[in-house]
């Protein structure tokens, strides 16, 4: 699958080996066309202005938005809320669902979240003097299931559905089953699974899941809560606002009906619309072509690191329930100074912390080197990492 | 490969200050926790002066060598002094460019130093925004 060539900043950089997707990918022509074109053919605020301007945006804005109902298998397009990113959707959740909730509570986490992913839930914990627990790591590098860690405490259970360290997809079935057993909801981080797999929240039964636009080739700024109609109703609103109001009087407001209620102030219009049209262009591809090149891709990745006796891969040695994301450490070497030599070679790579202390502690780590590809990567980009690895370790060895 | 400079990397493997045993008069320890370098400094001091400084830590080659350099400045500074170093001082010793990137790893003993003393005067402790 050759589709380089749809994105310009490797024209314009013929060097460039980009192996830090996880981070964020990089983005189609046809992305920065949709964003140019609303800017310089049908630019106008949306939902206000009783103009055809404001029409003709505010249609292709609430596209955008049937367009990621579709990509989640969302049944409705007023459960898709547009935020900043997949942090802000968090944080969403936090100060609307997470104000419902009373002392004593459980919120069960997983060792493997982002920081984005526990520390909304530390500062609500705080406020409302909630419990924090945490589900470990099984033996394959996943989040453990452990149903003992499920009671009627547990109001909500936040985990990722794939790890940004490890790579490692999570087993969600089983957790929401067992969540929903016992009365408590669930959010599902997929920030960065979202781009690896085909996600329908339908079929999984999550209560809220949380995308993130510039890691699925989409704009900067520009991210996604689903929430189930029910819930998004029942709980109160978030930033306060134009938009958010279906009226306003001296002494009190009534909140909009769905989505907007959860979208104060002027939206990034031509972020949504930008995102419509990466799902547009991943739909394109189709997943199955996507995940059949990742899937050879970090085949060949795990083999060749596993041949240089100098590396050691965090988390699990083959494809099985993970994706093309792969942390290692090389000895005598720290991640930074790994990612430095890289760099040095034109190769970007992420390094340290990756945004999850925890699980790093958990580990007894001091940082992984990450490289983490999509499907336009090669196995000659793989090949010269590979080398450069063995000179930076020499390098560091001589 | 030609990453750093030869003074970088050979002082990240043979540091002279690193692990000695101090009369630790001062003491503290930070970290720079987006890649997990830390440093601990210990400093002997002889009324207003700094007369030995030793360092432990764990982190990449810049933020250890750098902890490590650093001594060579310090010693014998007075401990205004000490507090008066800005970061151009650090990386004209280091000899190399610092990119921006790599600016939190060569503060990092600089920062830990500086932050000892102060805490030592219950005074308030720097940031990284302090060298910015
Ligand atoms: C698993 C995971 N969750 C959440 C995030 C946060 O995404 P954003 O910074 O776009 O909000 C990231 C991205 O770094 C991630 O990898």
């Amino acid at each position: 699958m050759n589709h380089r060539d749809d994105f310009p900043i490797f024209k314009n950089r013929p060097e460039l080996i980009y192996f830090d997707n996880g981070a964020t990918a990089q983005r189609p022509q046809s992305v920065l066309d949709a964003e140019q074109k609303f800017y310089t053919t049908y630019n106008s605020n949306i939902h206000r202005g009783p103009n055809f301007l404001a029409e003709e945006a505010t249609i292709a804005y609430e596209d955008a938005r049937r367009k990621v109902a579709d990509f989640l298998g969302a049944h409705h397009k007023h459960e898709i809320i547009f935020t900043r990113n997949a942090t802000e959707a968090i944080n969403l959740v936090a100060r609307t669902f997470g104000e419902t909730l009373q002392a004593q509570d459980v919120i069960l986490l997983s060792k493997l979240e982002h920081h984005s992913n526990i520390v909304p839930w530390l500062q609500l914990a705080e406020r409302k003097d909630l419990e924090i627990k945490y589900m470990g790591l099984s033996t394959d590098w996943r989040v453990r299931f452990d149903p003992a860690l499920f009671d009627e405490r547990v109001k909500l259970v936040a985990i990722t559905g794939m790890s940004n360290v490890l790579g490692t997809i999570t087993d969600l079935k089983p957790i929401i089953k067992a969540a929903h057993a016992v009365g408590a909801k669930v959010l599902v981080d997929a920030a960065q699974l979202a781009v690896h797999e085909p996600i329908n929240v339908h079929d999984l039964d999550a209560d809220f899941l949380v995308v993130t636009g510039h890691k699925i080739y989409g704009p900067t700024g520009i991210g996604v809560l689903y929430g189930k109609e029910g819930l998004l109703n029942s709980m109160p609103p978030f930033l306060g606002g134009g938009d958010m109001i279906s009226a306003v009087f001296a002494d009190r407001f009534i909140p909009a009906a769905l989505p907007s209620k959860y979208e104060a102030g002027t939206p990034n219009i031509a972020g949504a619309i930008g995102l419509g049209a990466a799902i547009d262009y991943m739909t394109k591809l189709g997943f199955k072509n996507i995940q059949k090149s990742e899937h050879e891709l970090g085949t060949y990745l795990l083999k060749q690191l596993q041949s240089l006796s100098f590396v050691k891969i965090v988390g699990p040695e083959t494809m099985d329930h993970r994706g093309s994301v792969v942390s290692f450490t090389v000895d005598g070497v720290h991640p930074h100074d790994v990612a430095d030599g890289l760099s040095s070679k034109g190769i970007c790579i992420r390094a340290g912390f990756h945004c999850a202390q925890p699980l790093m502690d958990h580990l007894k780590l001091s940082g992984t080197a990450r490289m983490s590809l999509n499907f336009y990567n090669t196995k000659e980009e793989i090949d010269k990492g590979i080398s450069t690895l063995e000179e930076i370790y020499k390098y560091f060895n001589k | 490969m030609d990453l750093y400079a030869q003074n970088i990397l050979d002082r990240f493997k043979h540091p002279f200050h690193k692990d000695k045993s101090v009369k630790s008069d001062l003491q503290n320890q930070e970290a720079n926790y987006s890649c997990g370098d830390k440093v601990e400094s210990k400093l002997e001091t002889k009324g207003e002066k700094l007369i030995k400084y030793s360092f432990s830590g764990e982190g990449c080659a810049i933020s250890q060598a750098s902890a490590d350099i650093l001594g060579d400045l310090v010693e014998g500074k007075t401990l205004d002094e000490v507090l008066a170093m800005g970061k151009d001082e650090l990386f004209e010793a280091l000899g190399i460019d610092i990119s921006l990137r790599r600016s939190q790893c060569a503060l990092l003993g600089l920062l830990t130093l500086q932050n000892a003393i102060l805490k030592s005067r219950n005074e308030p402790m720097r940031t990284w925004n302090h060298f910015t």
